[in-house]
């Protein structure tokens, strides 16, 4: 914490940053913090109720932090691959940024409701993610942690409705989308869902119905389940966003599994490697050629 | 309200037989928006056209659907009708009711239904319709030639006669090409070199031709019109401009085995050399694989191994430090005449073939391949012109020749026939029996295919003047058994296996694509087949121009060619060439993808996926300089209005002009009226 305050200092102080993003603890839990004075860098904090990914800061649609100057984030893994997907799509320069990864060993899943990090109360994403330490980044903080608490909940939730019929499933999502109340706040809170307007906004013509209509409802996740494809960062922001409960993660989990099937692609933070959606492969499959 | 007009074409019985055309008349009749709404048995025809100008007139159209056949067909010709009647042609769209649906459907009653939706989704389509105007962009009038062979040669000399300049590129050390080693060519027996020789001179001497011999083009960027092309010219370490060709240096080179591929490995060269005599430029190039001043300095070696090539010129050209230069060239169009190799068993076995290891070639040696064949009856070869063995170097005296080596074989080689062979194999007994008078040749073939000017005259001339022994069938084994060949085959039509002792073996192998051509292919943004041969635009129609405008395909690396084909290719590209370079300006149709900068969030997806390379990066300014954002542009020089960017942008923010989000929407939702 010390570390990571000092250094907050320093960048403030030296001017290479105009503003830190980080987190600290707010009326009702951890939250995104601004700090732009070296005098408050004793707000800052890390522990693993930090789950917001502070990348989502980065969009460049975001115009309100622009005048704040260049922004030093505080990134884990998770938000390490967001911002090397906003570099890959060109929506950051490199040198617009200054990364402090933080050393992570796994979040909670409800950080409101749980005080200790354990199979049951860590984040469904983090068991599933092996980058205790980001690759992508200016400067590291933190003690080298242990691996997160290890839970199989997300995935045998697929293998369970992957086992069942299409009319299961159907009926599944039809459920779980009936409270959808297309609020967008999914779309909002995505490091990802960057576009200048929304494919669900166009109105000439209106393809995705604006509505809470079931039939905008089911063509507005599955365009961004697709949208998402090969390019979800896996940080679940979307699912924590949403006031419904929707389990949004599981569709972009599920994408994410085909199209490492398919492509061999993984969410990488490393900003080289290209996403599937804008590369070819000799190997990629054809049989769907006919 | 629209005025759209609807002609529904008979199509003679093509469309009537199974579609009521009057009936999907009437129906559109009434359709919002139709104005009027005729059949008529031919509308492609003059008076067809003409009802469409006339109603256009009189009924003051602002939009015309042709419910015919494919677009493909006919979609020119029914523009140029309404450009004819001042009606902007892009206003003009058709309905596939012929292959769409009266061809495939057998049901009059259900069909002609079906006839109306589809002419319905085109009329809502036309409502969205808007005027384009013909793109119009600038021509370099100059072009670029890969290939010196022949096909190169002769495309350049026909480009630059017609008065065009032209840049030719030549990754070997002369141009010439497989041409320039042959002995005589088929059906003529005219000596190969004695034409091709004076053709490469007068490509190094035309004012209009920049030859730039071992060189490569590195790559290409810009469109039909206007190339930019970045070619490597490889270091000869001899300065071309001191050289005055001598030769001192190749004689006084201490490495003097090194196998020829001039000669196909039948002959040696030095290490500092001039592929043949006749080579042009005629300016020497060190092989540094070989040379022992490069192998020793790649050793580290500090000081020079050898030198006697510097010490031999009297004119001081060798450049031991010369390095690969890079030369940018503005062209309009280009020529690919990479032309092809041979098919070396198990030298290079493509896709993992294995055949032939039955054969022995390269193990061997009396087995030897055509073009080697060639060189031993060439004057200018390792022999002198003297058919000899390379074994023992005596004289065969029987010869059995192998047609089909690799082709017209899907299981152990290519599945396509290499055209050439059949007729060089006859040529090669009858030059075999010019030269050895009491030699026997047996031919063994799958069937003769033989169609071509004086072609089966040429091959009837080998049996029965020159005395080749033909036999039907293939060889199941070769091997070497003392001082013979033993060659086991079988004759099919006798029915019967026959084992013949030869002195020597030639096998007519398949002709394949350069290695190579597929980064050359995918630097020019061309299709090509499972085998590496240039896919060409139409296989009966547009035989010489490839899928990307302004690139154009010459000789065997389209398919295999023979010497005729070749030049006649070449030349009708050149000719297409001189065509394009007779514009000013070069008229490209307007349906190209168009971004919305407005909308654009600058994610070059597009950028990544566009085939042809037509998304740019336009900065977006305020004011006072600040830089806003990056967005998308398409270039309407480049873009082949493929729609692929338009599917792929994520938020809808490409359009792709004539099949907009607004017009396909319409066309589905008319479906639902």
């Amino acid at each position: 914490m010390k570390e990571l305050q000092e250094l907050a200092a320093r960048l403030l102080t030296d001017g290479s940053a105009g503003v830190v993003i980080g987190y600290e603890e707010g009326p009702r839990g951890v939250r995104p913090a601004f700090v732009t004075r070296p005098d408050d860098v004793g707000r800052l904090i890390f522990d693993p109720r930090c789950v917001h990914n502070l990348a989502t800061y980065l969009s460049p649609r975001r115009t309100h932090l622009k005048g704040l100057g260049r922004p030093a984030v505080v990134v884990k893994g998770c938000d390490a691959r967001a911002v090397a997907g906003l570099l890959r799509e060109s929506q950051l320069a490199r040198e617009d940024v200054l990364l402090i990864a933080v050393r992570c060993g796994g979040v909670m899943r409800h950080p409101e409701r749980h005080v200790d990090l354990r199979a049951e109360t860590v984040a469904d994403r983090c068991t599933s993610c092996d980058v205790r330490e980001p690759h992508l980044f200016d400067f590291v903080v933190g003690e080298a942690p242990a691996a997160p608490p290890v839970t199989d909940r997300r995935e045998a939730r697929i293998r369970e409705l992957e086992a069942g019929s299409p009319a299961d499933r159907w009926a599944f999502w039809q459920e779980e989308l009936s409270r959808c109340v297309r609020c967008h706040a999914c779309r909002q809170a995505c490091p990802m869902c960057f576009c200048e307007r929304c494919v669900a906004d166009k109105t000439q013509p209106q393809w995705v119905e604006s509505s809470a209509h079931p039939r905008g409802v089911l063509a507005f996740h599955l365009t961004r389940a697709m949208h998402q494809a090969g390019r979800c960062v896996d940080c679940g922001e979307c699912e924590r966003a949403c006031p419904a409960d929707i389990p949004l993660g599981l569709l972009n989990r599920k994408l994410a599994h085909v199209v490492a099937e398919r492509f061999g692609h993984h969410p990488s933070d490393d900003p080289s490697v290209p996403a599937p959606i804008g590369s070819y492969a000799q190997q990629d499959g054809q049989e769907f050629i006919l | 309200m629209a005025r759209i007009g609807v002609f529904v074409c008979h199509c003679g019985e093509n469309i009537g037989r199974t579609v009521d055309c009057a009936r999907v008349a009437d129906a559109l009749r009434e359709h919002p928006g139709v104005a009027h709404s005729v059949d008529y048995k031919y509308m492609c025809s003059d008076p067809g056209q003409a009802l469409i100008k006339q109603a256009i007139a009189e009924k003051r159209l602002d939009g015309v659907v042709v419910a015919a056949c494919s677009p493909h067909m006919h979609e020119k010709t029914f523009r140029r009708a309404c450009a004819g009647a001042d009606l902007n042609p892009f206003l003009c769209e058709m309905a596939n009711v012929r292959e769409h649906c009266s061809w495939i459907h057998e049901d009059r009653a259900r069909a002609t239904d079906k006839a109306i939706d589809l002419a319905r989704t085109i009329v809502e389509k036309v409502k969205h319709n808007r005027p384009l105007q013909t793109i119009r962009i600038p021509v370099t009038r100059r072009a670029l030639v890969i290939g010196g062979g022949i096909a190169g040669i002769q495309a350049a000399l026909d480009i630059a006669d017609g008065g065009a300049e032209v840049v030719l590129v030549e990754k070997e050390p002369s141009i010439g090409g497989h041409m320039s080693q042959l002995s005589e060519t088929f059906p003529t027996l005219d000596c190969s070199q004695c034409i091709l020789t004076p053709r490469m001179v007068e490509v190094y001497q035309h004012p209009r031709i920049k030859l730039m011999a071992y060189s490569e083009v590195d790559a290409v960027s810009g469109y039909i019109g206007n190339f930019t092309v970045k070619i490597r010219q490889k270091a000869r370490a001899v300065d071309a401009s001191t050289c005055n060709g001598c030769g001192a240096c190749t004689k006084a080179c201490i490495q003097r085995k090194i196998p020829s591929e001039f000669d196909e490995r039948l002959g040696p060269r030095s290490a500092i050399y001039v592929p043949f005599p006749q080579a042009v430029p005629n300016t020497p190039v060190i092989d540094r694989a070989n040379c022992a001043y490069f192998k020793a300095k790649a050793k580290g070696a500090t000081k020079a191994a050898c030198g006697k090539c510097a010490e031999a010129c009297s004119r001081g050209a060798i450049d031991f430090d010369q390095q690969d230069s890079f030369v940018t060239e503005k062209v309009g169009a280009i020529v690919v005449a990479t032309g092809f190799q041979l098919y070396r068993i198990g030298a290079d076995q493509p896709q993992g073939l294995t055949g032939y290891g039955e054969y022995g070639y390269g193990t061997v040696p009396d087995v030897i391949d055509g073009l080697q064949f060639e060189r031993l009856a060439s004057a200018s070869g390792p022999t002198g012109g003297k058919i000899l063995r390379p074994s023992d170097g005596r004289e065969p005296k029987r010869i059995v020749f192998l047609q089909c080596v690799g082709s017209r074989d899907p299981a152990k080689g290519m599945a396509y026939c290499s055209k050439i062979c059949c007729m060089y194999v006859a040529k090669h007994t009858m030059l075999y029996r010019h030269k050895v008078h009491d030699g026997q040749a047996t031919v063994f073939y799958m069937d003769i295919r033989a169609a071509g000017k004086g072609y089966d005259e040429f091959t009837r001339r080998a049996i029965e003047e020159d005395g080749a022994r033909y036999v039907r069938g293939r060889v199941a084994r070769l091997y070497r058994d003392g001082d013979v060949i033993k060659v086991h085959g079988f004759d099919t039509l006798s029915g019967e296996p026959l084992v013949l002792d030869a002195d020597m073996v030639v096998l007519a192998t398949a002709m394949r694509p350069q290695p190579g051509i597929e980064a050359l292919a995918q630097k020019l943004s061309v299709s090509y087949d499972q085998h590496g041969f240039i896919n060409e635009a139409h296989p009966k129609l547009r035989p010489v121009e490839t899928n990307t405008a302004g690139v154009f395909v010459a000789g065997a690396c389209q398919a295999p060619r023979d010497i005729p084909d070749s030049v006649a290719m070449a030349s009708a590209a050149a000719s297409k060439i001189l065509g394009l370079f007779s514009q000013a300006e070069l008229e490209r149709e307007p349906t190209v993808a168009r971004v919305d900068t407005g909308l654009c969030s600058g994610c070059f997806h597009c950028e990544r996926v566009c085939p042809y390379g037509a998304v740019e990066r336009r900065e977006i300014r305020d004011r006072k300089g600040n830089l806003l954002k990056v967005v998308a542009e398409v270039n309407p020089g480049v873009c082949q209005g493929c729609g692929t960017c338009q599917a792929t942008c994520p938020s809808k923010s490409v359009e792709l002009d004539g099949f907009t989000d607004q017009q396909i929407w319409a066309e589905i939702n008319a479906l639902a009226l």
